[in-house]
């Protein structure tokens, strides 16, 4: 096969790949994606098959529906902790997230939490004096927040988002009203909206939030929501009317049934084909890069024909421009396989996540859980305060699928009443009612910061059937999140008390990692937000990218997702990443001063 | 479907067991694989045993049931698990010790005899709300407190 040479090759079809495909397609650049996975999202029958492999899994994990490939292979939930699986895990502590290397990538199975960072996020050093700066603030990237929140489809009213400092352009607001609260939401909020909670030694005045969600809700204005997506007869994507609005399936994690939440698969069908090629089943294995001007060259892939095969055939794909999108942990495990570890040594490292905690019990009033989007509101109170010098900030999800996350219910439920309790007919429906329908769960996110020795490596001897090298990981929880971790448990059983819920944390627990902290464990569990692998900064000593994204090695190449996050603040990180793809790709655009010419240009060529 | 005697008998047991009426297990349309699954896991003879033993109870009493079916070693095992079954959409393993004395169950395992049993399983009936990822009760629904129906 003849190399053919694009504007921009981008590696990685998730949601910061896609949205930067999609506008440079637009401006009639000549895109190439490369996408590691296959391409089983794109029609409609494909997806409803992971649907069914979902409802046919005994194990209903992040990942149950999204098997990877032979030669893609991906973190599982159910590795952690057992020394096998796709990470090499060095610990102390076990890295708890996975995500997904199908075309969408792990917004295939995200939650679709949309919240923006705060102001005071990216100047943490600044203000407290722990964490890093970024080389941006809030304001310049509070346009591209606007554009990312129409791209992806935000449901929020900013009349309830005006907190800790986030401020909206005049006028603004986003693009889907709300998501409704669940009645669980409405029975939490009437019991301590406006209750003060102590922290150290002040107090906040709590409320049941709605918090933004990249799910479908009634629309402003002439917004028209994205549903689900499909092919036509000539292999051309379109979207289709189901799904333009969520219907409740309490399934964000891990398939949404009806494409209610947004994927990345939205944003590319509305891509412009004319100019996009995408490559599915095309592994990037190594970036080549000429050693004296530092440019990069192309990028080698193994190109696979069957999934469940270890067989491919080696190609490479050229072009003006690069972006690495592939996530935070393969941008920086493809930078190290092609013996890139950047001049400030920093690739792969201040590898950082939301280590959380669960936190759950019993409503004195039956709540009806099980229904509705998985969660609906938040507690937002501490994610911001002069607290984060000392400790950790974070945030409550409030849960409407009761103790699945943490004991397994119902299912757990069921077998506990016949097989323990000897119960059936009439008498075990009861109990189910009476044991099932009070439950609340919190999952408490807790910051962590960028430490240098949290970091993605790679090692020879751990290799994956194309013989790529497995990511390696270290990986330590400090004081400062672990403080956070004992705060925001604090925090729990406060609101547990005012609101009469009987505290249940612990009991009946499914097995998660644990960390130990003044003689306490605290059971945690990963929130599959990775950053932190190829910090932007304004220091091309202390950092791998400048503040658009732009390696400082290799000016010809971006590294896009929240590998770039120099920190996280308490939010989930797809929203910010995204708005930094947008950025991306209008600086991208910037490099070509006849962009609209340019394929015209390239199309001779 | 199916009308023979064994599966009105294997239908008026599942009603026994789960409190749903036959309205509702037959629209889950998932009856006669359930009596397919469980009768190729544990054989004909066991099966029948089983039928036999619920056909000849004088009354259909909670009491009774436990005394002659759930009580009973080998039959036990095998109700217990229809009841799950029913509830949940999983056929779990049997217990080693049951395999020991009435196996070898050759098909025998934890498995989910179609994807659809998943999205039928009677749990989420029984507390007003629908299996994660099917059954979507519409925009909002959630909004509101669940209705728990009594048939």
């Amino acid at each position: 096969m003849t190399a053919t040479s694009h504007d921009v090759v981008i590696v990685g079809g998730g949601v910061a790949g896609s949205l930067i495909a999609k506008r440079l397609s637009h401006a009639g650049l000549k895109v190439l994606m490369l996408e590691a996975g296959p391409e089983s999202t794109r029609s409609f029958a494909d997806y409803n098959a992971h649907l069914d492999r979902f409802y046919a899994a005994s194990a209903k994990g992040a990942e149950s529906p999204w098997p990877p490939a032979v030669g893609a292979p991906q973190p599982d939930g159910g590795d952690i902790g057992t020394g096998k699986g796709y990470f090499v895990q060095r610990g102390p502590n076990q890295y708890g997230s996975t995500y997904t290397r199908t075309l969408g990538g792990s917004t295939l199975h995200w939650l679709g939490v949309s919240l923006r960072m705060l102001p005071e996020d990216f100047e943490l050093q600044t203000r407290c004096g722990v964490g890093l700066d970024w080389p941006i603030g809030y304001s310049t990237l509070s346009p591209y927040y606007d554009q990312a929140e129409h791209e992806m489809g935000v449901s929020a009213d900013v009349a309830q988002q005006q907190y800790h400092g986030l401020s909206f352009t005049p006028g603004y607001d986003y693009p889907m009203r709300h998501i409704p609260q669940s009645y669980s939401d409405r029975v939490l909020a009437a019991a301590v909206d406006g209750t003060r909670i102590a922290l150290g030694d002040t107090s906040v005045a709590v409320r049941v939030r709605p918090y933004p969600a990249a799910r479908n809700s009634i629309p402003r204005h002439s917004y028209q929501p994205r549903g689900a997506i499909d092919l036509d007869r000539r292999g051309n994507p379109y979207l289709l009317t189901i799904g333009e609005r969520c219907e409740g399936n309490t399934a964000c994690t891990p398939i949404c049934p009806v494409q209610a939440k947004y994927h990345a698969g939205k944003t590319l069908v509305e891509a412009d084909w004319r100019h996009l090629e995408l490559r599915t089943r095309a592994v990037a294995s190594r970036v080549l890069v000429d050693p004296a001007s530092g440019e990069v060259q192309g990028i080698r892939y193994q190109r696979y024909e069957r999934p469940d095969a270890p067989n491919f055939v080696e190609q490479t794909a050229t072009g003006r421009y690069y972006v690495l999108a592939a996530h935070a942990v393969e941008n920086a495990r493809l930078l190290l396989a092609s013996d890139l570890p950047g001049r400030s040594g920093l690739v792969g490292r201040h590898l950082m996540d939301h280590p959380a905690l669960y936190a759950w019990g019993r409503s004195p009033l039956a709540v009806g859980p099980f229904r509705g989007p998985q969660s609906s509101s938040g507690i937002e109170e501490f994610r911001a305060g002069a607290f984060r010098a000392q400790h950790a900030a974070f945030r409550f999800d409030i849960g409407n699928d009761g103790w699945r996350a943490t004991t397994g219910a119902p299912d757990t439920t069921v077998a506990q009443a016949v097989l323990q309790q000897g119960l059936i007919g009439q008498s075990l429906r009861h109990r189910l009612r009476e044991q099932l329908g009070n439950q609340v769960r919190f999952s408490l996110a807790v910051e962590q910061l960028a430490d240098a020795t949290n970091r993605v490596s790679i090692d020879p001897a751990y290799r994956d059937a194309f013989g790529n090298p497995r990511p390696v990981i270290d990986y330590r929880i400090t004081d400062y999140t672990l403080a956070g971790m004992a705060a925001a448990l604090q925090v729990a059983r406060q609101i547990f008390a005012r609101a009469g819920i009987t505290d249940c944390t612990g009991q009946d627990e499914l097995s998660f990692p644990t960390v130990n902290y003044q003689g306490r464990n605290f059971a945690y569990h990963g929130m599959g937000h990775f950053a932190g692998t190829h910090l932007m900064g304004a220091d091309p000593r202390q950092s791998v990218v400048d503040s658009h994204q732009r390696s400082w090695d290799h000016r010809n190449l971006y590294l896009a997702g929240a590998g770039s996050f120099p920190s996280m603040g308490t939010s989930n990180p797809t929203l910010t990443l995204a708005a930094l793809a947008l950025r991306i790709a209008d600086d991208l655009i910037a490099q070509f001063p006849n962009a609209a010419g340019a394929a015209a240009q390239c199309g001779g060529l | 479907m199916v009308d023979d005697q064994r599966f009105q008998t294997f239908l008026e047991l599942s009603e026994a067991i789960t409190g749903f009426g036959r309205v509702r297990l037959l629209g889950t349309g998932q009856a006669e694989l359930y009596f397919a699954t469980a009768e190729r896991v544990v054989g004909h003879a066991i099966m029948d045993e089983l039928l036999t033993a619920f056909a000849d109870l004088p009354t259909r009493t909670p009491e009774l049931l436990r005394l002659h079916l759930f009580g009973n070693e080998m039959l036990g095992d095998v109700v217990r698990n229809l009841v799950k079954l029913w509830f949940g959409g999983v056929w779990y393993q049997l217990p080693a010790i049951w395999q020991q004395a009435y196996g070898p169950a050759a098909e025998d395992g934890t498995f989910i005899p179609s994807p659809d049993a998943y999205v039928e399983g009677l749990m989420w009936v029984a507390i007003g709300a629908h299996p994660a990822g099917a059954k979507a009760p519409g925009f909002a629904s959630w909004a509101v407190a669940p209705q728990i129906p009594l048939s």
